[in-house]
């Protein structure tokens, strides 16, 4: 018996390939993440003013022809890099599970990029870029590779056979149908009886509810549905099984989470029409439709990777399923409270402290920390987006005037940072899973 | 020796204060046929479950198919076939679509996996069941479906942990006609067992383990001569009086180790000759008992079977 010990029987050159496309797809983003935090220094040496017209500098350079203010200009430039450190990450997890969707990921990053360098003059697309394309000549050569996640069709083959996912959805259609209907007798009598009845309210309640509903539901159904993913496996013993075949851990965990939030996005699609209802009365847009929509996918996303980490944590479906949801309702509920009160306690130390309207630094501050605590709830990035949207007719950047000198500082609509802070948790989330599953497989 | 397939030196496994595998020294040639045979907690599973990767070894080394378990734990992965004593149930779950997905986590390509199963399904004859539900089928059909599974990437070597437990007669003569049929295609088989009728039947070679130690092992003819070092040859007589002849007339052959007289039985007169000799001196023998004209009413060899074998070389302990 010989004991040779060579890494080429040991990892086939197929997998060696995908290794090394995602290597650089993972520094692309790390590299991405870089510019990210040199940049929010930099802006923060041209916030002192210590040095003279660093913001146009850094414009000139960074986003060339965006038209917008300076500081807006950085803050955007912030943004699109971190949104390509997720992209890059979302991508290489694809590239290692062999996911189809991989290489038209890779396709459309590239052109989002170019569209940013054209419309923009966002040179950082640049190293996005170079660094896709770069991991698509490597990949270039082994297009067989990708393919059809076996756990997603597994599971999605076993889910929706029978009447059981049917009944599912008709039983969630049936009851936000009778909300929804209750509201509107609630709110018709209300209104009546206080003689203001805008058709326009009763639609922008009608929406509010349905959504608040579909939010509540995905809290309470997105974790179930991954917890019991990997525990499950082990208590049916089946996991052994999978182990001894050349299944990847990373498109195992993949393939659980695709085919439970496959099955969300079905409840979610089927409940627009729901929500569209809304458009009858008037009083909300088809975009505020489509931010919900957002939203509701992303907390989605995001709460289903926290179900499958303590799926892969934990040695049973019990704890896990009691871990995840002690975790989520405390950062959807709890956290926001405690979280609101020391901000305002902040807020009200400064001033008394002060005597007089905070100072510019510290009201910026300030601002900045609501925005961070809003974008870390569903429901509170919900009704500030669509506050902004409805008051002040704000989607996306917008300038925001101090109170205390009147000087203006960039914000962004909450929606932006939520979808990149809970996408970039649920990437890390998904990796510490991968981790996790190795880690008790042998 | 012929090439070895599994090959396990020193092997230990220890949970905690508790010693599985005792240093587990396994040799199973490749083509062979091969009965782990042992007592219930002797640590045949938990070496299977070594051999297959699912576990790391305390200390020791194993190999399969030349590849290192704990170096190289991919490239046994793709040598081996594995069914552990459970079968893993998957609700929902139809009998085409069970072997479509371990088909595919075995990366062979669609295109080639419809083919593939219809062959498989064919070869452990649940053709006819293709597409019904997994949970649905009866244990037996379960097991070669199990053993289908195990089948799908073609690899050398099957590891079956007690692939005839808990079924009915018909199923497990099934089962080990499935078994012969795979090793005449090629495959090696290694499984453990402890129903010993089972192994004399189709093994080629045995390994008996017992507190997570290798006993004996080897194949099937060296240890049967191993275990039985002479024939045992059974005369049944009239009655008293032809014993004594027979015993002076045997004390005089060669090759004669012992001349013992039995309990009689049905009233009749038995006696163990226990001799060494090839086939020509047993008829040889008989042939001169036969001109001895003694009232002879049967001559048998008795073949030692599995069990006194199994009996005689284990102690009884279970750790």
């Amino acid at each position: 018996m010989t004991e040779t010990l060579s890494l080429e029987v040991e990892r086939s050159p197929r997998e060696l390939l995908l290794a090394r496309a995602g290597d650089i797809l993972q520094r692309g983003a790390v590299v991405n993440a870089g510019i990210a935090a040199v940049v929010l220094l930099l802006g923060l040496i041209a916030g002192t003013h210590i040095i003279a017209n660093l913001f146009d500098l850094l414009r000139g350079v960074l986003l060339v022809r965006y038209s917008g203010t300076a500081d807006l200009a950085l803050a955007v430039v912030i943004l699109l890099a971190l949104l390509n450190v997720s992209l890059l990450l979302v991508v290489m997890v694809g590239v290692v599970a062999r996911e189809v969707w991989t290489l038209p990921a890779l396709v459309l990053v590239v052109i989002g990029n170019l569209a940013a360098l054209v419309l923009l003059g966002f040179t950082p697309a640049l190293v996005t870029i170079g660094f896709a394309l770069w991991a698509g000549v490597v990949l270039r050569t082994d297009t067989q590779a990708f393919r059809v996640n076996p756990v997603m069709l597994k599971e999605l083959r076993g889910r929706m056979r029978g009447v059981r996912a049917f009944a599912v959805m008709t039983v969630y259609l049936g009851l936000m149908s009778g909300f929804t209907l209750l509201l509107y007798l609630i709110y018709g009598t209300v209104a009546r009886s206080s003689g203001s009845a805008a058709a326009g309210e009763i639609g922008r309640v009608l929406f509010l509810g349905v959504v608040g509903i579909e939010l509540l539901l995905i809290i309470f159904i997105a974790p179930a549905f991954t917890a019991g993913a990997i525990t499950g496996e082990r208590e049916r013993q089946t996991y052994d099984l999978l182990q001894t075949t050349l299944l990847a851990t990373p498109s195992f965990v993949i393939g659980k989470l695709e085919s439970a939030l496959g099955y969300i996005l079905l409840l979610l699609l089927s409940g627009i029409p729901l929500e569209s209802i809304a458009f009858l009365f008037g009083g909300v847009t088809e975009l505020e439709l489509v931010l919900a929509f957002i939203i509701l996918l992303v907390t989605a996303i995001a709460l289903g990777t926290v179900g499958i980490y303590f799926s892969a944590a934990m040695p049973r479906t019990l704890v896990a399923n009691v871990r995840a949801y002690s975790v989520i309702l405390g950062a959807m509920f709890i956290a926001p409270v405690i979280a609101s009160a020391v901000l305002n306690m902040i807020n009200n130390l400064l001033f008394m402290r002060a005597g007089a309207p905070l100072s510019p630094f510290f009201e910026a501050l300030t601002r900045y920390l609501d925005l961070l605590l809003t974008s870390v709830n569903p429901v509170e990035t919900g009704l500030s987006t669509q506050s902004l949207l409805v008051d002040q007719r704000v989607l996306g950047f917008y300038a925001y005037t101090l109170r205390s000198d009147g000087s203006t500082i960039p914000l962004v609509s909450p929606w932006i940072t939520f979808t990149i802070i809970y996408l970039a948790i649920s990437a890390v989330l998904v990796v510490l899973t991968i981790r996790r599953t190795k880690e008790t497989s042998i | 020796m012929a090439d070895l397939i599994i090959e396990t030196r020193d092997l230990v496994k220890k949970f905690g204060k508790f010693t599985a595998v005792n240093g587990l020294s396994l040799e199973v040639p490749a083509g062979s046929i091969y009965g782990f045979v042992g007592p219930n907690g002797a640590g045949k599973t938990t070496t299977m479950r070594m051999l297959t990767t699912l576990t790391r070894p305390t200390s020791g080394q194993a190999w399969v198919g030349g590849h290192s378990v704990t170096e190289q734990p991919r490239a046994v992965r793709r040598a081996i076939g594995y069914m552990p004593d459970e079968f893993g149930v998957y609700d929902d779950m139809r009998v085409w679509e069970y072997l479509d997905f371990f088909a595919a986590c075995y990366d062979i390509p669609e295109t080639e996996r419809r083919r593939l199963i219809e062959d498989l399904l064919q070869l452990v004859d649940l053709s006819h069941r293709r597409d019904d539900m997994v949970d649905k089928l009866s244990r037996g059909m379960k097991q070669r479906l199990s053993l289908a599974r195990t089948l799908a990437h073609d690899p050398a070597v099957l590891i079956l942990d007690e692939p005839a437990s808990g079924l009915d007669p018909r199923a497990r003569v099934e089962i080990r006609e499935l078994l012969v049929e795979l090793a005449r295609m090629g495959k090696t088989i290694f499984f453990s067992t402890h129903i010993l009728a089972d192994v004399g039947e189709i093994c080629t070679h045995i390994g008996i383990v017992e507190a997570g130690q290798m006993i004996a092992q080897g194949s099937m003819a060296d240890m049967r001569a191993q275990l039985q070092p002479h024939r045992e040859i059974t005369v049944t007589l009239r009655d008293e009086t032809a014993v004594e002849t027979l015993k002076s007339v045997v004390s005089a052959l060669p090759g004669i180790v012992g001349v013992t007289e039995l309990e009689p039985k049905n009233g009749r007169s038995r006696v163990r000759i226990d001799f060494a000799g090839d086939d020509d001196a047993v008829a040889d023998l008989n042939a001169k008992l036969s001109g001895a004209s003694i009232a002879i009413l049967g001559f048998t060899e008795e073949t030692k079977d599995l069990e006194a074998m199994f009996m005689r070389v284990t102690k009884g302990i279970v750790s």
